[in-house]
């Protein structure tokens, strides 16, 4: 049984749901530009009818309409599409951070140029060349001093920038950890709140918006897995896991990263992209500038000492030298030191470590007949040669007459045959002498192992700079898609708006309508007679 | 059906715009550096090339350096050989006179006068000086190959010249890899040593000259004609050497081209083509921006009142 003013409270309830759904509508406009904003749509539905089926039916045909309710308020997401670009999103800031630390080592190496470590080195050979023509001049040999300088300038210079990519690298795990460990937290109090009032029924729509966009965020650093539990949400990375509906589990810092890292659990983002950059990329081209210059210092290669030349007493060859000593002719066979006042007879090859070895063979000229000292040390007086700690030697900073140039002395031993120049020159031309890398095998020249090293950082930056940019498109492909879904369309919103506008009108001009017929019901019906 | 959203439209704008302003920053990078590899990864083949051939030339500009030092050295050797040629040419001629006809021994002393005057400037020859280095003492060129004494009078006391014997060291310059190559001339080899030595000999003429003996005056014209062809001899291994050091230079100077040509491939940039690039880019930007404005600019706001 309908009651009298039944069409005015269906016009009630049409007023209400359509100025809830223009409020939304609003609420959608507002938040066009909103980061993380999925729209939402006031769900409606046709109220219940009057005259359910009972006992107390009336006779009347037909369910009667009660007008239109909205039932909720939702938002439009895709749960698929979340997952996918939390995955893509990972993937791209592992790729993105190791691009970044290669576009800098690529700086750092800075080639091709004319500074790098390939000049100083050209020049550093070159005045050993200079020198072989003048070896008694001592501009030639203060030359000499300054490239060589140059040079453990350059190599120090590489390593003290290495060393501070390598420290940025650590301080922003630090940071990332800080970030974490800061949208875990957000999560966690998110879900106490969402779980709170969605136990009343409700859809707490722009709050789940918050947490989406949070687990995005935090999806770029590392790699997580979200799934929605009673509690609300539950992070993982890999095995670990890190928020349990309103608690976090984890307490993220350098630390629990690496070993997150080392166990497996952490497999992308950026502070993944951060830890490969300073334990693989940053700790390899390290290690392989570290290597070029123990090589060149250290490394075993093999000379041929010239006919004339008189090898120190005591020198061990590797191979058998037929001298001449007092004009007496022997053999000193392979690894037997060389008797004093020796001279070789004819050429000799033998082994020397390196720049370093072969200097020591030479005489100098700083008047005594002490052979040369060994021309590149360690800062720290080790034996072992880094791109950091290698230094020209004192001794010969101090007086680059100890540059080593000559290996004749003359007949009564006495002194130095200035114009000799056979150690400059055999200086000059380790240039282009295969090395062998010191407890390795592979052998190089020094400039070969210089620019193998540059064609891999430049092979690994195009390879890293290609999948950053695949991922980066991935990235954007799943974000269009979600765009597609939940993104706000003012054009949409405008015509629901005029939808929403023209129910609402209608609406008051049927409650109008209705009104216009109670008025004449009570105020024009029976007054015959009044 | 793929929903388009006010965001999407922006987003790809933009996204567009950034990438074909990269594109445009990579072709102005070419630009202005005028280089094709400017950083390793921007071609990591030709990156190893470019480091080598950049050694290479690095090193072959120090060879040539060294071939030039080693081409004035030989000139410089030359020089002074053609020098001593012509002061025993002049004593020969002197020689001659003073061995035959009859020559009252005035004569005879004033010619003797003239020997010790050429000796004295073949001295001066023989300990001559490049660059402060003795040129015809080896590898010992820090001190003079006929370092002899002074008499009282100032004339030089040259008795001890057939004891001297210079440096046979090789002054080796390096004019290629692993190309050494010896370009000096021992002071024996030029002016002989023992009783060959030019020094004795001429001490020898004049003695005999200042003796009236002119026979054996005569007697050493032979060995002149000897010192003549031992300079004349060394004179040719200067200059066959010096030919070969110009060959060497040729050498050098070609490769430096090959070099510097392979180098331009590898890391020059094409301006022809940079250029067309960079004028499609623009165009393209352009275009895109313009696109921009008009997508973006309308929705359906603008046609509702």
């Amino acid at each position: 049984m309908r009651s009298t003013f039944h069409s005015i409270e269906t016009a009630k309830r049409s007023l209400f749901t359509q100025t809830a759904a223009l409020s939304t509508t609003g609420h959608n406009i507002a938040n066009a530009n909103t980061e993380g904003y999925s729209r939402q749509v006031v769900k409606m539905q046709a109220s219940l009818p009057i005259e359910a089926y009972g006992i107390n039916r009336s006779t009347a045909p037909g369910q009667l309409g009660t007008g239109v309710e909205f039932t909720s308020i939702e938002r439009i997401r895709e749960q698929f599409l979340d997952d996918q670009f939390r995955g893509e999103n990972s993937s791209y800031g592992s790729w993105g951070i190791q691009y970044d630390t290669l576009d800098k080592l690529e700086a750092i190496i800075n080639e091709p140029s004319n500074s790098g470590i390939r000049k100083v080195m050209d020049q550093f050979w070159n005045s050993f060349s200079e020198l072989s023509k003048n070896p008694e001049d001592p501009t030639a040999r203060k030359i000499v001093k300054q490239t060589a300088e140059s040079l453990t300038d350059a190599l120090n210079h590489m390593d003290t920038q290495l060393n501070n990519l390598s420290r940025d690298l650590n301080s922003n795990i630090e940071v990332k950890a800080k970030e974490i460990q800061g949208y875990l937290t957000s999560i966690a109090d998110l879900n106490h709140t969402i779980t709170r009032i969605e136990s009343a029924g409700n859809h707490a729509n722009d709050l789940r918006d918050q947490r989406d966009l949070m687990a995005d965020k935090l999806s770029r650093i590392m790699n997580i897995t979200v799934s929605e539990g009673a509690g609300g949400y539950n992070i993982s990375m890999g095995g670990q896991s890190l928020v349990e509906g309103s608690a976090v589990t984890a307490a993220v810092d350098s630390t629990f990263l690496g070993a997150a890292f080392a166990g497996g659990d952490l497999n992308s983002g950026e502070v993944h992209g951060m830890i490969i950059s300073r334990d693989t990329l940053l700790s390899d081209y390290q290690s392989q500038i570290n290597t070029l210059a123990n090589t060149l210092v250290n490394g075993d290669v093999t000379v041929k000492l010239p006919a004339g030349a008189m090898p120190p007493a005591g020198t061990i060859l590797t191979s058998d030298a037929e001298v001449s000593v007092s004009g007496v002719t022997s053999t000193v066979t392979a690894g037997q030191p060389i008797p004093a006042g020796a001279v070789l007879q004819k050429d000799v090859s033998t082994v020397v470590q390196g720049f370093n070895g072969l200097h020591q063979l030479g005489y100098t000229m700083d008047g005594s007949t002490d052979p040369g000292v060994p021309f590149f040390t360690a800062a720290d007086g080790g034996s072992v040669i880094t791109a950091g700690n290698i230094r020209l030697n004192q001794v010969i900073s101090d007086n680059p007459d100890k540059i080593a140039t000559s290996m004749r002395l003359s007949s009564d031993g006495n002194s130095v045959i200035k114009g000799n120049n056979d150690m400059a020159k055999l200086l000059t031309t380790l240039k282009d002498s295969m090395f062998t890398v010191p407890g390795g095998s592979n052998s190089s020249t020094i400039n070969g192992l210089f620019s193998s090293m540059v064609g891999q950082l430049g092979v690994q930056a195009q390879e890293t700079g290609r999948q950053t940019d695949n991922a980066s498109f991935l990235v954007t492909q799943v974000e269009t898609r979600r765009m597609s879904v939940s993104g706000v369309s003012l054009d949409e919103e405008m015509t629901n708006m005029i939808k929403f506008q023209h129910a609402y009108s209608a609406a008051s001009r049927f409650l109008t309508t209705f009104d216009q017929l109670l008025d004449k019901l009570i105020n024009s019906t029976g007054v015959v007679g009044r | 059906m793929l929903r388009v959203t006010s965001n999407m439209m922006s987003n790809q704008l933009l996204q567009n715009l950034n990438r074909n302003a990269r594109s445009m920053n990579e072709t102005q990078i070419q630009m202005s550096t005028g280089m094709k590899i400017n950083k390793p990864s921007d071609d990591p083949v030709g990156i190893t090339y470019s480091l080598r051939y950049r050694g290479e030339i690095a090193s072959n500009e120090q060879y040539q350096k060294n071939v030039d030092s080693a081409l004035s050295w030989l000139g410089f050797t030359d020089t002074m050989m053609d020098q001593a040629g012509n002061v025993l040419h002049r004593l020969k001629e002197i020689t001659v006179q003073g061995s035959t006809g009859t020559n009252p021994q005035s004569a005879l002393d004033s010619v003797s006068q003239e020997v010790l005057q050429l000796k004295n400037q073949l001295v001066d020859i023989a300990n001559s000086r490049l660059n402060g280095k003795y040129v015809f003492n080896g590898q010992q060129y820090d001190k003079a190959p006929f370092d002899f004494p002074n008499y009282l009078d100032g004339s030089i006391d040259t008795s001890g010249a057939y004891v001297i014997q210079t440096d046979h060291g090789s002054v080796e310059y390096l004019v290629g890899e692993n190309v050494k190559i010896g370009i000096n001339v021992s002071g024996n080899d030029a002016f002989g040593s023992g009783n060959d030595n030019v020094f004795v000999m001429m001490d020898r003429i004049s003695h005999s000259l200042l003796a009236g003996d002119q026979s054996a005056v005569s007697d050493e014209l032979s060995n002149i004609e000897t010192s003549l062809e031992r300079i004349l001899t060394m004179r040719a291994e200067v200059g066959a050497k010096t030919n070969r050091v110009e060959l060497i230079e040729g050498r050098l100077k070609d490769l430096d081209l090959n070099l510097s040509k392979l180098q331009a491939k590898t890391e020059d940039a094409d301006y022809t083509e940079l250029i067309m690039r960079s004028q499609i880019q623009e165009n393209v930007y352009n275009a895109s921006l313009s696109a921009g404005a008009k997508i973006i600019q309308p929705s359906l706001v603008d046609f509702l009142r």
